[in-house]
């Protein structure tokens, strides 16, 4: 169970804060593209937010369907950083090991995440493949397409190693951001 | 070949490798009207979104990273290809600048390896230094007659002109189209110039993303443009590998910077044609 005072701490933080000037208007779930995939849109999701139900909040599907093309925060006539709110979101259900049953976007983000502290640099071929442990069928939906970028020579199966790596240790890779809710 | 010594600092970010074309037109374009792109040397991946999703110590970790790099190896400012690069840069520089106490953290991990950040480079895209650093003119040349019977939907995405709205209106951007117009193409007027192409979600939510790319490429159709033509390497990808495979006809989204070599004269071979997925040959053979 998550400590509701959580929503409190969050409605005080410098971007949260934000959340106590939107009127509900609606327009942030109107932008959206992926609205539609959403288990609660996104001014839903704020009205759950400023409720206190950060349960809710944190498991919700919501963030991770954002795909990050800040529509509604251009849009937002409150000057709410939506998009920025979402990424904060994201970040404190991965720190507490949180994330929407099923989402396939945790997953792959952390195959992300996995191959630049390994390599520094992310072939997209092996970021497939870490991805593809755990959804094959994603990948063989793929196949074909696979196929024609190995055709014209647009896949890099060789890992792309940077010389020095010291300071790219990331805590998204540490255990207790893998751990499912 | 012309030499201006217009020298920049270069990010290519991840995706450029594997582009289709983009890498062979930049550089194609790049020796033509004599540009220099230097490369960051061991540059690391930005984190894009995906960190960002994830941990922001870390993002802040991988860009300040980058900031420094450029930094130390004499650069003025940092140039990407990538739109989300672009962002991601901007978006943790902003945040780097707002914030001695990660600043600092992001100096104590980097002086591992001998880095410090102590001067935020400014950012910028390579359609802007295209079309603000070199003269219309250049451009013009060795044009071929066929150029303006080739019509061309500019397509931005998102991350370039959001949340910035600096370089160009945030939702109804035309740099990309006055460059198509120096350019000697006919730039389409289109509505779909900033609508979301799914981005990573296309790959796990395929089937949630694909109206998405309808949206744009039949808005692209409706206006008779021969072309759909991007920025950004995710953006390409998605519209070039998710039109439906029962289309008639689908239209070929090459980068810009192929255009610009098509407009200055390059063979379709020497600019990555090839590495399409839709193929543009047909398209250039009908109005050539």
């Amino acid at each position: 169970m998550i400590d509701q005072r959580l929503a409190q701490e969050f409605l005080k933080s410098p971007k949260g804060v934000k959340l106590l000037h939107c009127i509900q208007c609606g327009t942030c779930s109107g932008s959206c593209p992926l609205a539609g995939c959403m288990d609660h849109a996104p001014r839903e999701l704020f009205a759950l937010l400023r409720d206190g139900d950060m349960q809710a909040v944190l498991t919700s599907n919501t963030p991770w369907y954002c795909v990050s093309c800040y529509q509604c925060m251009v849009r937002c006539p409150q000057q709410i950083p939506v998009t920025d709110i979402m990424y904060l979101l994201k970040q404190m259900a991965a720190e507490r090991g949180l994330s929407p049953a099923g989402h396939k976007l945790p997953d792959l983000y952390r195959a992300f995440a996995r191959e630049i502290e390994a390599h520094g640099r992310v072939s997209e071929a092996l970021v497939m493949a870490r991805y593809g442990i755990r959804h094959p069928l994603d990948m063989l939906g793929k196949a074909s397409l696979g196929l024609k970028l190995l055709a014209r020579r647009r896949l890099e199966l060789i890992p792309r190693n940077i010389h020095s790596r010291a300071s790219l240790t990331l805590h998204a890779n540490r255990p207790e951001c893998k751990k499912k809710a | 070949m012309q030499k201006k010594g217009l020298t920049y600092g270069f990010f290519p970010g991840c995706a450029y490798q594997t582009a289709a074309g983009y890498r062979e037109s930049v550089g194609a374009v790049n020796r033509h009207i004599g540009i220099e792109l230097v490369e960051l040397s061991d540059w690391n991946c930005c984190g894009a979104t995906s960190v960002f999703s994830l941990n922001q110590d870390d993002a802040l970790t991988l860009t300040g990273r980058l900031f420094a790099m450029a930094e130390a190896q004499g650069h003025e400012q940092i140039l990407t290809v990538c739109n989300a690069c672009y962002t991601t840069l901007r978006k943790a520089g902003q945040m780097l600048a707002e914030s001695p106490t990660d600043l600092a953290r992001v100096n104590e991990g980097l002086s591992q390896e001998g880095l410090r950040l102590s001067r935020l480079l400014p950012v910028r895209h390579y359609l802007e230094v295209l079309y603000e650093d070199i003269p219309a003119a250049a451009w013009s040349a060795a044009r071929p007659a066929y150029i303006s019977r080739v019509k061309v939907a500019a397509y931005y995405g998102c991350q370039l002109t959001r949340p910035w709205a600096d370089l160009d209106h945030a939702e109804r951007p035309s740099l990309l189209d006055r460059f198509f117009s120096r350019l000697g193409f006919q730039a389409v007027d289109h509505s779909a110039r900033t609508v979301c192409c799914g981005a990573s979600h296309a790959l796990p939510y395929e089937k949630d993303c694909r109206p998405m790319i309808r949206r744009i490429v039949e808005e692209a159709r409706r206006r008779g443009a021969h072309f759909i033509s991007t920025l950004c390497p995710l953006c390409q990808f998605n519209l070039d590998s998710l039109q439906k495979p029962s289309d008639v006809l689908p239209i070929p989204v090459p980068y810009f910077s192929q255009l610009a070599g098509l407009a200055l004269g390059i063979s379709p071979q020497k600019l990555g044609f090839g590495k399409l997925l839709i193929s543009a040959e047909s398209v250039i053979a009908k109005v050539a």
